[in-house]
């Protein structure tokens, strides 16, 4: 047990002189305070060391947390980012789909307000199912007033003729298929024949004249004599002529003018026959050729 | 339950074809998925099935293709029938001769379908027929039918018990 005269006395000395050490430090001037400062420089010399090691792995962790965060901020910003460049991207090709949609149907809009015979506007559906036929399947049908044998187009020329209606549907064998026929003439000659599709997805006109001056680049258009197109409407370019002996009649190769792997939307023509009391015919007229049309129109 | 499935392929099949035939077709030829099931049901079910489906599909094929005759509504019957015997006459109907009979079923398909539009069509070239369109079309659904019956194999084979298989 600690005597509590002995604490009393030694303690209360101890007290007393710091007690006085600090009233010196507070009473005398700052320039007195100088061995006490050299003995602070030098303890603050020996911790200088440490702290500064300190403060070095501190600053350290710091600026890991920091790059840390930064990192998880660009991270989280990347993925927005990205998020944001494929809604773009997907808005951006929503848009030229619109743009391109939007030229195809103003061209058709043009053609069914120039052409002065009804017209319904149908979109393709489908394709044929088999690879034997080349046809197309549209969204229109026998409801909305169409039959079989209708002529249908694009602003690009004559796609073919219905051959199968039912009641919001409709298969349309193109004029590229062998099984389908249509009368057509050579626009500069005058010379008709019976335009029908090849093997190679062209189609062909047969039985011209033999002395016919058909030529390489001659336009084909309808004849309108027989089946739902009316007359003039085009059907392709001559690219090649067959003159074989000992046949009566010249063919020749065409290449159609419409391209049968890229229309969305055709023209059905449901009555070939002038709808409109309109002087002006369907398609501006080449002079010299008061009947001839000009399918440049129509492109 | 399988009627139902039956009624789904034939609903399901033809517009499948018809809508999607740009988007499976390599080089212009498209799959005949109509074919393809019909084999695969004969192949797996019998001869009775395929040729009901077949005439079923059959018939849909025709109303949405460009051609005047009923090739179709006879050729797809005809084929299940084919697939049905020859899967009678097979101990195991393993990937190569699945991939043999499809090749060879479309093939005989293709070559009474040139008959048939060429004796009541406008005629056609062979030459350019099989090798633009019943060559391709025999190699593309041989592929097709095999991816689909391996397919198949493997979900069967999960879902058959392991005691099956012992004879204990």
């Amino acid at each position: 047990m600690i005597s509590l005269q002995s604490f009393t006395g030694a303690k209360r000395a101890v007290f007393l002189l710091l007690a006085i050490l600090a009233a010196a430090l507070l009473v005398f001037p700052e320039s007195r305070h100088g061995p006490l400062q050299a003995v602070g420089r030098l303890m603050v010399a020996t911790v200088a060391l440490p702290l500064r090691g300190v403060d070095a792995v501190n600053s350290g962790i710091e600026a890991v947390w920091s790059r840390y965060l930064s990192l998880h901020q660009v991270r989280e910003e990347n993925a927005t980012l990205r998020q944001e460049i494929a809604r773009l991207k997907g808005d951006s090709a929503r848009l030229r789909e619109m743009a391109a949609a939007t030229d195809r149907l103003r061209a058709l809009l043009e053609l069914k307000e120039r052409l002065p015979y009804a017209t319904v506007a149908a979109r393709v559906v489908g394709r044929d199912p088999t690879n034997w036929y080349r046809s197309i399947v549209i969204n229109k049908g026998r409801k909305d007033g169409l039959k079989a044998d209708m002529g249908v187009l694009t602003p690009a020329g004559v796609v073919g003729r219905i051959v199968k209606v039912y009641d919001h549907l409709a298969v349309v064998l193109l004029i590229i298929d062998r099984n389908n026929a249509v009368t057509g003439l050579i626009q500069r000659t005058r010379d008709e024949g019976i335009v029908e599709g090849t093997e190679k997805g062209l189609a062909r006109i047969k039985y011209l004249p033999l002395l016919s001056t058909v030529k390489v680049g001659d336009q084909v258009v309808t004849s309108g004599l027989a089946g739902g197109l009316p007359r003039g409407l085009p059907i392709g370019r001559i690219t090649k002529i067959e003159r074989r002996e000992a046949e009566l009649f010249l063919s020749a190769e065409i290449e159609p003018d419409s391209d049968f792997s890229r229309f969305d939307e055709v023209l059905i023509v449901t009555s070939p026959r002038e709808t409109t009391g309109s002087s002006t015919p369907p398609f501006p007229v080449r002079p010299g050729s008061p009947d001839r049309p000009d399918t440049e129109a129509l492109r | 339950m399988k009627y139902v499935v039956y009624a789904a392929l034939v609903l399901l099949v033809v517009p499948f074809q018809v809508v999607l035939a740009d988007r499976i077709s390599i080089a212009g030829i498209h799959p005949d998925l109509a074919l393809v099931a019909v084999c695969l049901i004969g192949f797996y079910i019998g001869e009775v099935e395929a040729v009901a489906v077949g005439v079923a599909i059959g018939f849909m094929l025709d109303l949405f293709s460009g051609g005047a005759h009923w090739g179709n509504l006879f050729l797809k019957p005809l084929t299940g029938l084919l697939a049905g015997r020859a899967r009678r006459n097979l101990v195991n109907l393993t990937p190569k001769v699945a991939l043999l009979l499809l090749f060879g079923l479309s093939i005989v398909s293709g070559l009474i379908m040139f008959l048939l539009k060429s004796l009541t069509g406008a005629g056609a070239d062979f030459f350019a027929a099989a090798r633009g369109i019943i060559f391709p079309q025999a190699c593309f659904d041989a592929v097709l039918g095999v991816a689909l019956l391996l397919l198949i194999q493997r979900w069967t084979s999960a879902r058959a018990p392991l005691a099956a298989t012992s004879y204990e």
